[in-house]
């Protein structure tokens, strides 16, 4: 089994002192700079943000140093990380972890900038360097082309960063033209893109403003993950980087087929906008994005899952993830109970191992 | 609000025949191939008459039909989409968009389709087969005889050869010019 | 749960059975057809310094026709698509049989122009819609058009429509200054509940930034319409408006039907782990979404294999929730008789076509044999 979520965060960015200049380090202090773990995205009270073995590890749900990853995921004791049930394995071959704390810093581009390298710095040495297990989401500035192609060519050729981290939640759809040299960087280095829930959106994550609970906030991570799909389509990134696959994780998969009906339907009608796309928007998408299976949000039906299944390829475009420490019920199970053995064995491993190049 | 105007007349259409064609496919009898067994040449109009540019919709046996003349050539289809029924021939007449990469779009001279003023499929005029986006995989190929008129139709050959069609056929018809008269056979 | 209405629509003693109900079609007046019912005031501040709302139409420029049936543009001067009622008649009432037709006029919409002249505009198109098209053929019926950004202003307008049967509807926009379930527009819905009119939020409005950024493409904005309303209905949902207002009946109109289901599960999902978060709520999300959400089918979506669509209809069991919508005269129309895919067994069949909408609003099931032209 490859886990193709798992979180981890320095606890302050203390932690990152070895790695950012003095000037920082000063604008830190003075400023009263202060990591907030993400916490608009995952309050520290919310059910969602940790399930309760997570919430009784030392040192709180979200691994701030190995040692901390490795008793709450890595070893064959921790059911909890991975619960996926009786005779299905708990412990991950590979892990990818996925740090977040980029996605909090702000518009300053400087600045933003050196926390992405200092994270980098410090997921290498901190977990990347002490187990071969390992794999990490290589983290960049989201508000800055030229940073992020920057850092990719910086630690890019570390093979044991996997992938490029981007929000799903940003000024610009991440199709857009004006970020396509990421995915060129990210390419040149064999890297993929992982499309990660959250991140932060201008005034509101809404068509219209403020979200008031933080379940709309929450739910709203679905349509925004659809905008990006659209976006990646439509703008041709996949005509540019044909060898590219995008990851969405943490978004949710079972709004996808309706969508893909949509998009197809409505491309048939208006493809002349965007005549570089040679294939219907859902070939696109089925070749080229693929999605980590938490949230999984289904319904208690078995027929309506296997409905699902039929209109959703499972097999070939789901990749598990615990999203340790995050919490979403338990809608995986009942899903994998419905897929053959071979379709189950590619969820579980064969589509990250293939994404990866993890053998 | 845009003030182009998009009439029947400013698309250069001119209704022949008895049938008022405001809603064109009313009435239409379903199904494709001659009406009586036989095909039957009906005169459209005399060709000093009919310059490029042009179409004329006329009513033959209660089926709507458009004729094209689009430079020297003619074209007639039958003036109902196959997808849900609109007026085919009322819509545009336009050439392949491709691109090559992202942004870079431009016009292909051949071959020529005309597009479903409602959801927009495209046909090819000559042809009657459907064609949707750059290319659309998955569907058979589709194999052109060779028309008679040389190299224009080695050109439309060549062009289509690139293209994969889709799901739907408008029924086309033969136009000629005879004695000075263009010529329909329905 | 439906509220008795104070005046219903007049049954014909004698007449032809309803067969077939079009939920969303689209009269719409050219600005000098609505400036004749507005005051001098208003029309002097429109000529002058225009609609001053933004229109995120205008940033993605609708692909084809402008968005357009081609052959829906009237030969008449000083006509648009959508202005001329006997253009409209011939090609969608009598070509297809329609037996009701509910106008959508979409001109008010996107209002955010004052408060005085926005109310003014939506009452222009009201009472142009009632003269122009009301009057002008029975079948015809219309929604309440309202200043949605003023509630009080908005209460007033819709106070001042339900007297008449024909106004079937309070038509309010799918994206707004403030999301949809926000407590500054509850007013307008508890007057849309007491006068028996469901509201139809219709695909429009200003679409703001969207948490992932601003799309370049028509396509993009064009399949997002769909996600907007999404977005919308969880902010509905999470509001707390449908427990505060059971009578309550809402239509999300042209915005697509298949996500509903996949929306459900999700609002489950995450109402039974932070129930606490939403304590106005009393019932699961998807029992509200069952009890108070209609959808009309247009732009119907087209899996290769339809029977999946209607699969995805019966998992939001939404088989007596959907209304037939032609978007007449829009380019993305659907033909009454095509559209529908075969899959659909009869009974669904009809009840989209018909049944669901006489159900919703409350219409007389027989109409006149003969149709009858009034003024």
């Amino acid at each position: 089994m490859i886990d193709a979520d798992v979180h981890c965060a320095p606890a302050s960015y203390r932690a990152l002192y070895p790695y950012l200049s003095e000037y920082w380090r000063h604008y830190i202090e003075e400023a009263g700079v202060r990591l907030t773990a993400v916490e608009h995205a995952y309050p520290r009270g919310a059910p969602t943000s940790a399930s309760p073995a997570a919430r009784e590890q030392r040192g709180g749900p979200v691994p701030a140093s190995y040692e901390a990853l490795r008793e709450a995921v890595l070893e064959p004791r921790s059911q909890r990380a991975a619960p996926l049930g009786a005779g299905r394995p708990s412990t991950p071959r590979h892990v990818v972890l996925n740090c977040l704390t980029g996605f909090e810093t702000h518009r300053n581009p400087y600045f933003t900038a050196a926390v992405a390298s200092a994270l980098n710095d410090w997921l290498r040495e901190e977990f990347l360097a002490r187990d071969e297990r390992l794999r990490a989401s290589l983290v960049v500035s989201p508000i800055s082309t030229d940073d992020a192609v920057a850092e990719i060519e910086r630690v890019g050729d570390d093979r044991r960063f996997v992938q490029v981290l981007l929000p799903a939640r940003a000024d610009l759809p991440w199709g857009n033209k004006n970020n396509h040299r990421i995915f060129a960087a990210a390419r040149e280095h064999r890297l993929q893109v992982a499309v990660h829930a959250w991140g932060r959106a201008g005034k509101a994550p809404t068509p219209s403003g403020f979200t008031t609970t933080y379940l709309e906030d929450y739910i709203a991570n679905q349509p925004i993950a659809q905008a990006q799909v659209l976006s990646l389509v439509a703008e041709g990134v996949f005509d540019r980087f044909p060898e590219l696959r995008v990851v969405l994780v943490e978004c949710g998969f079972a709004w996808l087929p309706p969508l893909l009906w949509r998009f197809d339907k409505d491309w048939k009608g208006v493809w002349r906008e965007v005549p570089w796309l040679k294939r219907l928007p859902s070939e696109y998408v089925i070749e080229h994005l693929r999605f980590t299976t938490a949230p999984a949000h289904l319904p208690d039906d078995a027929d309506a899952i296997a409905q699902l299944l039929e209109m959703l390829p499972a097999g070939k475009l789901l990749t598990y993830a615990s999203d340790y420490p995050h919490d979403h019920g338990d809608g995986l199970g009942a899903l994998l109970e419905q897929l053959g053995e071979e379709d189950r064995k590619a969820v579980l491993e064969g589509n990250a191992a293939a994404l990866y190049g993890l053998g | 609000m845009t003030t182009r105007r998009q009439s029947r007349r400013a698309l250069g259409v001119r209704d022949e025949g008895a049938a008022r064609l405001s809603s064109p496919t009313a009435g239409q009898p379903e199904g494709n191939g001659p009406l009586w067994g036989w095909a039957v040449k009906t005169v459209v109009a005399p060709l000093r008459d009919f310059p490029p540019g042009e179409r004329r919709l006329l009513n033959v046996g209660g089926r709507s039909i458009g004729v094209f003349r689009v430079g020297d050539q003619f074209f007639a289809i039958r003036n109902r989409c196959p997808h849900q029924g609109g007026p085919l021939c009322l819509g545009h007449i336009l050439g392949a968009a491709v691109a090559d990469e992202p942004g870079a779009a431009r016009i292909a001279a051949e071959p020529l389709r005309i597009a479903c003023p409602w959801h927009g499929w495209e046909y090819d005029l000559q042809s009657g087969q459907s064609f949707i986006g750059a290319a659309m995989p998955g569907v058979r190929s589709y194999a052109v005889g060779l028309e008679p008129g040389g190299t224009l139709a080695g050109e439309l050959q060549a062009g289509r050869a690139r293209l994969i069609p889709g799901p739907y056929k408008a029924e086309t018809f033969p136009v000629s010019v005879e004695d000075d008269y263009v010529v329909v056979e329905v | 749960m439906t509220t008795v209405r104070t005046e219903e629509l007049r049954a014909p003693a004698q007449g032809r059975s309803v067969t077939l109900v079009d939920c969303d079609v689209h009269a719409q007046p050219t600005d000098q057809m609505l400036a004749e019912y507005l005051s001098a005031r208003a029309r002097r501040l429109l000529e002058r310094y225009g609609r001053r709302t933004p229109r995120i139409t205008t940033w993605y420029p609708r692909a084809r026709n402008a968005g357009m049936r081609v052959d829906a543009w009237p030969d008449k001067p000083g006509h648009i698509w959508g202005s001329d009622p006997e253009l409209l008649r011939a090609q969608l009432l009598d070509e297809f049989g329609v037996d009701y037709a509910i106008l959508e006029v979409l001109s008010g919409q996107d209002c955010y122009d004052e408060a005085d002249f926005a109310a003014e505009w939506n009452r222009a198109v009201n009472d142009w819609q009632r003269e122009r098209w009301l009057d002008f053929d029975e079948r015809l019926l219309g929604s309440i058009a309202v200043a949605h950004e003023y509630p009080d202003l908005a209460v007033a307008e819709i106070e001042r429509r339900a007297g008449d049967p024909r106004f079937v509807a309070v038509l309010m926009p799918s994206s707004a200054a403030e999301p949809l379930g926000a407590r500054k527009y509850w007013p307008i819905y508890e007057a849309a509940a007491a006068c028996g009119r469901p509201v139809a939020f219709h695909t429009g409005g200003y679409v703001d930034h969207r948490g992932a950024g601003y799309p370049s493409f028509y396509l993009e904005y064009h399949v997002g319409n769909g996600i907007v309303m999404q977005s919308q209905l969880a902010g509905m949902v999470a509001s707390g408006m449908f427990e505060a207002i059971p009578g309550l009946r809402v239509v999300l109109t042209e915005c697509g039907v298949a996500w509903a289901a996949a929306l459900r599960w999700s609002l489950d999902r995450a109402w039974e782990l932070m129930r606490d978060d939403l304590p106005k709520l009393r019932r699961r999300p998807s029992e509200y979404i069952r009890e108070h959400v209609w959808f009309t089918t247009q732009p119907i979506e087209e899996p290769e294999d339809p029977r999946q669509l209607v699969a995805a209809l019966s998992q939001a069991q939404l088989e007596d929730r959907l209304l037939f919508a032609s978007d007449y005269p829009h380019w993305d129309f659907d033909s009454p008789t095509q559209a529908l895919p075969r899959a659909m067994s009869p009974q669904l069949r009809q009840a989209i076509l018909c049944e669901n909408a006489l159900a919703l609003y409350g219409l007389p099931r027989e109409r006149p044999g003969e149709l009858e032209e009034r003024g």
